[in-house]
C-alpha cells in the first residue's frame, strides 16, 4: 500500500461581491489548480472574525486565506481596509504564537481575475508544502 | 515637560503623616472643598499587607488614609462609579487602565481627575508576610509596616527594624509583583499630575509635583486657593535626579523582562505558549478582572473552552482581543488558580504589536488599533 502523502489544507474565506465570483472564473476558464483549498463563501472581507482564522488552524488548517475586493471597490464602504488592519495585527499574532506567518495571506481578486485566483491558490500551496504540517492543528 | 514644583501640606500634622509631605491629601482635601469632585477613590490600609478601594467624600477618612501603600495589587479603575466627578489616585497603571477604558465608553473621563502616583511597584499581600515570616523570622501580625526605599526593603516591626537589599530579596522569589518588575513605566505621564518622592532633596519632607493637564493646574489651583498646600519651584537639580531615578528603574525592569523572555526558546514559541495555556481550567476569572474587558458579560469568548484545542479559543481570542490593550497591570496573573504568567503572555503579544505599530495602549487618546482601518488598504 502506498504511504499516504501529506497535502497542505487550505481554507479560504471568499467575499460574495468579487473573489467567490472570480474563483468561479476560474473554474469555468478551466484554469489549473491544486485541490488544496475549501471555500467559506463570506458577504465581506471585513465580516472575517480573527478569531475564525484561529479556529481554522485549530481544527487543522494548514492555511488560511482571505480575499476580498480591490481597496475602493469594497461593497460596504471601505471594510475592506477594516480586513486589512486585522490581518496586519493577525499576522503578528501568529507569529509569536510560534506559526510562520505565510500560513496567512491576505489577497484582493476581483470578480474577472479567474486567473489571479488560480495563481494564488497555486503559490499558496506550494509556500505550505514547503513548510510542513501546521503545529496548532489537532494532534495526530 | 510640565510644570514641576516640591510641594508639600500646610497642615503639620497632615505633612508629618503623610509619605511625602502630604501634598496628596492635601490636594484630595482641597479639591472636595472647592467642589471640584464629588467624591475621592482612595486606598484604605486594611493591616500593614493589604489595601482596599475606598470611595469617600468625608475629610477625616481621606486624612485616615494617607502615607504610600505598596501592598496594593489593585486597578482602581474598575471602581470608578459612573457619571460622577472623582478625583483617583492612580499608579501609571491605573491611570492607562482609566483611558483605555474610556476609549471603550466605560468611563467618561471629563468627570475623573488622576492624581498620579510614582509606583516603583506593588507587593502580594500574602506573599509579602511569607517574606517576613520566611526571612526574619517574624510574625506578620507584629509587623508595623513595610516600605522600599534606596534599593532596600525595610521592615518596621514590635521587635526592632530589618533590612534587605531588593535584588536578594527578589532573588529568593519574594518582593514585587512579577508584573511590576518588567513593568518599565514608574511615572504616570499620562495622568493629570504626577507626585512622588523621586527628585525630593534628601531630609525634605516634600513632594515632586509635576503638573501634566489643565486638570491638573485645576487641581494644584485648589490646593493654593484653599491655602492646604505650599510649594516651591523644583530646582534643574532635582529635575535632573527624578529623571536620572526613572531612567535607572526602566532600565531595570527592562533587564528582568529580557531575563524573563530569554527563557522561552526564540525558534518555538508554540511549544511554550501550549504548555503554560495547557494548564487552563476556564475559569473566566483572568476575563472578569480585566480592566480593559469591555464586553462584559456578552463576551464571545466565555462561550468556547471546552472544544481540546491544543489552546483554547477562550485563550486565543483574548490574546487577540487584548494585543492592542493589554497595559499589564497583572490583575489577570494575580487571580489565575493555576498560575498561568498570564501578564507576561498578554504583554509579549502587546509589546510586539507596540514595536510594530508604534501604537501604547494607555497613553493618548487615539483610537485603538483594531477599530482603525488600514491607511490605503495596503497589505
Amino acid at each position: 500500500m502506498a504511504i499516504e502523502r501529506w497535502e497542505p489544507k487550505i481554507l479560504a474565506f471568499c467575499c460574495n461581491w468579487c473573489s467567490y465570483a472570480g474563483a468561479d472564473v476560474a473554474g469555468v476558464e478551466r484554469r489549473q489548480m491544486p485541490p488544496s483549498f475549501r471555500i467559506i463563501r463570506v458577504m465581506c472581507s471585513g465580516s472575517v472574525d480573527p478569531c475564525w482564522v484561529l479556529e481554522a488552524f485549530l481544527e487543522g488548517a494548514d492555511g488560511v486565506l482571505i480575499t476580498g475586493c480591490h481597496p475602493g471597490e469594497c461593497h460596504y464602504l471601505n471594510t475592506n481596509y477594516h480586513t486589512a488592519r486585522r490581518y496586519r495585527l493577525l499576522r503578528i499574532f501568529i507569529e509569536e504564537l510560534g506559526l510562520e506567518p505565510d500560513r496567512l495571506r491576505l489577497e484582493w481578486i476581483s470578480a474577472t481575475e479567474g486567473i489571479k485566483f488560480a495563481e494564488v491558490i497555486r503559490d499558496m500551496t506550494e509556500k505550505i508544502r514547503a513548510l510542513g504540517p501546521s503545529r496548532l492543528g489537532p494532534e495526530r | 515637560m510640565g510644570k514641576c514644583y516640591l510641594a508639600w501640606a500646610k497642615d503639620p500634622e497632615i505633612r508629618q503623616k503623610g509619605g511625602s509631605g502630604g501634598f496628596v491629601t492635601a490636594t484630595l482635601l482641597a479639591a472636595l472643598k472647592e467642589g471640584l469632585v464629588e467624591r475621592v477613590l482612595i486606598v484604605r490600609r486594611i493591616d500593614e499587607f493589604e489595601g482596599v478601594p475606598l470611595l469617600t467624600d468625608d475629610p477625616e477618612e481621606v486624612k485616615s488614609c494617607s502615607s504610600a501603600h505598596l501592598a496594593a495589587p489593585l486597578n482602581l479603575s474598575s471602581y470608578i462609579p459612573p457619571g460622577e466627578r472623582v478625583a483617583v489616585t492612580v499608579k501609571p497603571c491605573d491611570a492607562r487602565a482609566i483611558i483605555e477604558r474610556s476609549k471603550r465608553r466605560q468611563i467618561d473621563l471629563e468627570d475623573i481627575y488622576m492624581v498620579g502616583l510614582n509606583c516603583g511597584g506593588t507587593f502580594m499581600p500574602v506573599r509579602t508576610m511569607e517574606a517576613v515570616s520566611d526571612l526574619f523570622g517574624l510574625d506578620p501580625g507584629d509587623v508595623l509596616g513595610f516600605e522600599v526605599s534606596k534599593g532596600k526593603f525595610l521592615v518596621e516591626a514590635r521587635s526592632g527594624t530589618y533590612t534587605l537589599p531588593m535584588v536578594e530579596l527578589e532573588r529568593m522569589g519574594y518582593g514585587r509583583r512579577d508584573p511590576c518588575r518588567y513593568c518599565n513605566i514608574n511615572i504616570p505621564v499620562m495622568a493629570d499630575l504626577a507626585c512622588g518622592d523621586a527628585g525630593v532633596p534628601p531630609g525634605m519632607r516634600a513632594t515632586f509635583v509635576e503638573i501634566l493637564t489643565d486638570k491638573g493646574d485645576e487641581l494644584f489651583e485648589a490646593g493654593i486657593k484653599t491655602s492646604m498646600i505650599e510649594f516651591e519651584e523644583a530646582g534643574e537639580e532635582e529635575i535632573e535626579t527624578r529623571v536620572r531615578t526613572d531612567r535607572r528603574m526602566s532600565e531595570d525592569a527592562d533587564m528582568w523582562w529580557d531575563e524573563l523572555s530569554s527563557m522561552i526558546d526564540e525558534d518555538d514559541h508554540l511549544s511554550y505558549y501550549i504548555n503554560e495555556l495547557g494548564r487552563c481550567i476556564h475559569c473566566g476569572s483572568c476575563k472578569i478582572v480585566c480592566p480593559v474587558c469591555a464586553c462584559k458579560d456578552d463576551a464571545k469568548c466565555l462561550d468556547m473552552g471546552r472544544e481540546g484545542y491544543r489552546i483554547s479559543l477562550y485563550n486565543l481570542i483574548r490574546l487577540f482581543h487584548l494585543m492592542d490593550s493589554c497595559i499589564g497591570c497583572g490583575q489577570c496573573e494575580d487571580v489565575c488558580p493555576v498560575d498561568i504568567p498570564l501578564t507576561m503572555i498578554h504583554q509579549r503579544f502587546e509589546r510586539r504589536m507596540e514595536k510594530e505599530l508604534g501604537y501604547r495602549p494607555g497613553f493618548e487618546m487615539s483610537k485603538p488599533p483594531l477599530q482603525e482601518p488600514e491607511p490605503g488598504g495596503k497589505v
